[in-house]
């Protein structure tokens, strides 16, 4: 089963060039294998899903976890203290972040894989259709409501968050000495700026062509959500929000931006990391990893920043909503010891002790309440949750990928020019086409 | 070897790569230790073998995949979906009281089970099979961290787990319902809210009576209501259905065909020029002009098609700032096109130089000299006499560079991902029959579609076999010239 599914992949990309260079192999004497695969640009694809991941085995272990690097430092001492306490065999496996989602599908149905993973909610979607993980019973009334929301699935809760982690704007204070109260003052003072030829770029936003994550507070300025929200904040993913009478109005925002530079497409990661890092930015809008990046972040660089909640498009306008991201732990529906699991959550992880300690190795504002209290004297910590509290969990059904991709597309149609309104009405159709919404 | 792999196909059930091992076996050993009458087949076994496994293999599975539904929702058995939606349907019944558990043995760890409870409110029960009883606080007595009464040893969770068949069928009857435990350290009274029955094939909600029936690999009730997760299901040739060969498909066909033989068609005459350039007698220090060209093929593609990609980014770009344009390099669809066979074109010559100053030093020069001799000027000696030859010995490079081209999934992706976009299609304008087939089996309407984008992979196939098929006998024409 396991060979099966890891063929899989592989066929699909590969057996088209493996059949075709095969043949010209087969068929061609003279010419060797290796000049016929190197054949007129690369090596044989690296990145593509042909070259397989394979992750850890189980051994001998009662309980299993599949972490990535910095959370495995966490875990480690916490599962061997379990381990002792409890007479248990405890392993904390590093798998790349990335890795883990679809190697808990692949693994798990064939006995393989781990009992608990540590990751983020919007895989839920995904993961639930999947059947690979399991719903658990956990009283969540310490934490904060966007991390329970954000791991309830289809009414059941699915994990047990421990982090938040969502982007603010981050001001240069040398350059903006005052907070600006509304989004207008923001436009002013960067376009200001770079009218004097004080900076390179008015606001770092980050587009690398567009992107919808950046842009979601600029789009919810108006009161647009990608889509309708139940009573409870849950998403109503039957209701698609991108051609609603506020969506169009904040399309027709973003093209104003766009055509007078507040916003340029052309602004990826590395640029904006740079010149926010480099004093030639005002404003950013980023998360945490910007400012904590150990070789190029704000910190790192000693730039003198402020974060703050992005300020709403009027005076006394509605709060911009950002995407929240949880992370959290999950317990793989295909664990024999879901039972064992359940109770190393609850009564282990489950902790204010546990939840300070992922806080010190992520720098992730704590989702646990209390926790959170304790280390929001940090003024970065602060400001990123002061800005999510506005917050709306990022959707995770599956069909995310689709509306992600329509709604980039619809951005880069307006930075090139074309009518925002129809950019906007054209991407909605093209999902509902898709997800039936 | 064979007999351990063997072990773990049939644990796993893999029937069809145990009998394709079985019979590469049986057919190994006969070849090898058969005597004389099989040596040729010594010879060919071995490649037929691999061809089979690494060829032959992959495109059936694709072949069978693009017949499923197999996708985000649809990737396990239905034996397995069915045991997960019952399973993932148990909770708390609706006033059930979330107790605390400790898990007790009666005298010795392995003596009889009993459960400790202990509500919201500190209330302490003894829980048994018989039912409950209310414990006082002053019965319970500390062992380390846990507590336990009397006569009974407190589990820990290395022994609970040990016993954990025997707790998960431990039930205390109590007036809210049976309690059982939910982990090893809380329990509470629960129902099931689906339940199967095999007889009709369905699922029926215990609550609410809805009715489940099987379709498409998920059961879905009479209002389109879906349970998760499904199973892979045989769907026939609905993918190819799906698949709409006439708009975005034929553009992006187009554009492959275009962007496959553009980048063979300049790769060599640029390395053909370059390579006639080298090959003169007259020029000085060859051998460095020669290294300082195999450059971009030596450099790993991955980090040079990232490089470009900087450069070319519109207004931070090195290309635009010193040019002092702001030429739309990646961010119109002309002009992207245009880039990505330009980078194509930087990274594919020094092969195309190679292998053409290889072929140049194999024809002799006694043709040339006669051909000028017989009163041949250089263009035609080159167009009569060096071309053709030179053409047989790399028409073979030449289509399968094609090939390889038209599955080009690293340039597309790393320079443009398929950009710009064109809206309310999957693919863009850049985007090749691969990259499109990628991004339909990761970014479809429903998360993975990985049974659409094997009937796209299919197709592709079909289409790079034709091709090559077609080429080989072409060449085959050149080959009698000589």
């Amino acid at each position: 089963m396991r060979f099966r599914n890891s063929l899989a992949a592989a066929a699909l990309i590969t057996s088209m060039v493996a059949a075709a260079a095969a043949t010209a192999s087969a068929t061609t004497p003279g010419t060797t294998p290796g000049t016929t695969a190197g054949t007129a640009a690369a090596a044989p694809p690296a990145t593509t899903p042909t070259t397989e991941y394979v992750p850890p085995t189980r051994g001998d272990a009662d309980l299993v976890i599949w972490a990535d690097d910095t959370r495995k430092q966490v875990l480690d001492p916490l599962a061997e203290a379990f381990a002792k306490a409890e007479g248990v065999k405890v392993v904390v496996q590093l798998v790349p972040s990335d890795k883990i989602r679809d190697n808990l599908s692949k693994s798990g149905p064939a006995g393989e894989g781990p009992d608990i993973i540590v990751g983020a909610h919007d895989w839920l979607g995904e993961l639930v259709a999947n059947g690979a993980v399991a719903p658990l019973d956990i009283d969540l009334s310490g934490y904060a409501d966007v991390a329970k929301k954000a791991f309830t699935y289809d009414g059941k809760l699915y994990g047990l968050p421990y982090a938040i982690e969502n982007i603010a704007l981050i001001r240069n204070t040398d350059l903006v000495p005052d907070a600006p109260k509304t989004w207008a003052d923001v436009e002013k003072a960067a376009l200001d700026l770079k009218a004097a030829g004080k900076v390179d770029i008015p606001l770092a936003i980050q587009e690398g062509t567009a992107d919808p994550y950046h842009n979601y507070p600029l789009f919810t300025m108006t009161g647009a959500s990608v889509f309708a929200q139940n009573a409870d904040g849950t998403y109503d993913p039957t209701k698609l929000g991108l051609d609603t009478p506020e969506a169009l109005e904040s399309a027709k925002n973003f093209a104003k931006w766009s055509s007078e530079g507040l916003i340029n497409k052309d602004v990826n990661y590395d640029i904006m990391i740079e010149k926010f890092a480099s004093g030639k930015a005002p404003f950013a809008i980023t998360g945490p990893w910007a400012v904590n990046d150990a070789e190029r972040g704000f910190k790192a660089k000693g730039v003198k920043y402020a974060v703050e909640p992005i300020p709403p498009l009027t005076e006394g306008g509605k709060a911009p909503a950002v995407f929240v991201g949880v992370q959290g732990f999950m317990i793989s529906a295909f664990s024999k010891k879901a039972d064992l699991a359940k109770s190393f959550l609850s009564d282990y992880v489950n902790t204010e002790q546990v939840m300070l300690d992922l806080y010190k190795a992520g720098g992730r504002a704590p989702a646990m309440t209390s926790a959170f209290d304790k280390v929001k004297s940090d003024a970065d910590t602060a400001g990123f949750g002061a800005a999510g509290q506005s917050g709306q969990p990022m959707p995770a059904i599956p069909a995310m990928a689709s509306v992600w991709t329509a709604w980039t597309d619809a951005y880069t149609a307006i930075f090139s020019g074309s009518d925002p309104t129809k950019a906007f009405q054209d991407a909605a159709t093209a999902i509902r086409a898709k997800i039936g919404g | 070897m064979a007999i351990f792999g063997l072990s773990v196909m049939v644990s796993h059930h893999d029937w069809a790569f145990a009998v394709f091992t079985v019979v590469s076996l049986v057919v190994i050993d006969a070849t090898y230790l058969g005597g004389r009458r099989w040596i040729p087949a010594k010879y060919l076994i071995p490649g037929t073998i691999f061809l089979a496994i690494f060829v032959l293999y992959p495109v059936a599975y694709t072949v069978y995949n693009s017949l499923t539904n197999y996708g985000t929702g649809n990737n396990l058995s239905k034996s397995q979906a069915i045991e997960l939606i019952q399973r993932n349907s148990i909770g708390a019944s609706s006033n059930a009281v979330k107790y605390k558990l400790q898990v007790l043995a009666k005298g010795s760890p392995t003596g009889e089970l009993a459960f400790l409870l202990t509500d919201a409110q500190g209330n302490v029960l003894l829980g048994t099979k018989q039912g409950t009883t209310p414990v006082a606080a002053g019965q319970i007595v500390k062992q380390g961290i846990r507590s336990t009464i009397e006569g009974y040893t407190a589990l820990n969770l290395g022994q609970a787990t040990s016993r954990q068949t025997e707790i998960q069928a431990f039930k205390v009857p109590s007036p809210a319902g049976e309690i059982s435990n939910d982990s090893l350290t809380s329990a509470f009274a629960k129902t099931q809210g689906i339940t199967y029955d095999a007889a009709s094939n369905t699922m029926t909600d215990t609550a609410t009576k809805t009715v489940y029936h099987e379709q498409d690999g998920s059961f879905v009730s009479d209002s389109g209501q879906r349970l998760l997760p499904g199973w892979r299901a045989f769907i026939g040739t609905r993918n190819y259905g799906r698949l709409q060969l006439t708009g975005t498909f034929l553009r992006v066909f187009l554009w492959t065909l275009v962007f496959a033989i553009g980048s063979v068609l300049l790769t060599f005459a640029l390395g053909l020029f370059l390579a006639i350039v080298f090959s003169s007698e007259r020029m000085k220090g060859k051998r460095w002009y020669r290294l300082a060209m195999v450059i971009p093929y030596a450099l790993p593609s991955f980090m040079t098609a990232l490089v470009w990609r900087g450069m070319f980014n519109q207004t931070f770009g090195v290309l635009n700032r010193y040019l002092g344009t702001s030429i739309p390099w990646l961010n119109q669809p002309n002009w992207a096109r245009a880039s990505i066979l330009l980078v194509n074109l930087w990274l594919g010559f020094p092969y195309m130089f190679l292998v053409c100053t290889g072929a140049l030093q194999g024809i002799p020069s006694d043709l040339k000299e006669a051909a000028v001799v017989d009163g041949a000027t250089g263009f035609t000696a080159f167009r009569r006499i060096t071309f053709p030859l030179l053409l047989i010995a790399v028409a073979p490079l030449l289509i399968a560079s094609f090939a390889f081209n038209f599955n080009n999934f690293n340039i597309v992706y790393l320079l443009t991902e398929g950009r710009p976009a064109v809206q309310g299609s999957d693919a863009g304008s850049t985007d090749i029959l691969i990259s499109y087939m990628y991004k339909i089996a990761f970014g479809g309407g429903r998360g993975a579609d990985y049974g659409l984008a094997s009937a796209l992979g299919v197709i592709i196939f079909l289409i790079v076999a034709a091709i090559s098929a077609f080429s080989f006998r072409y060449t085959k024409m050149f080959e009698e010239v000589r």
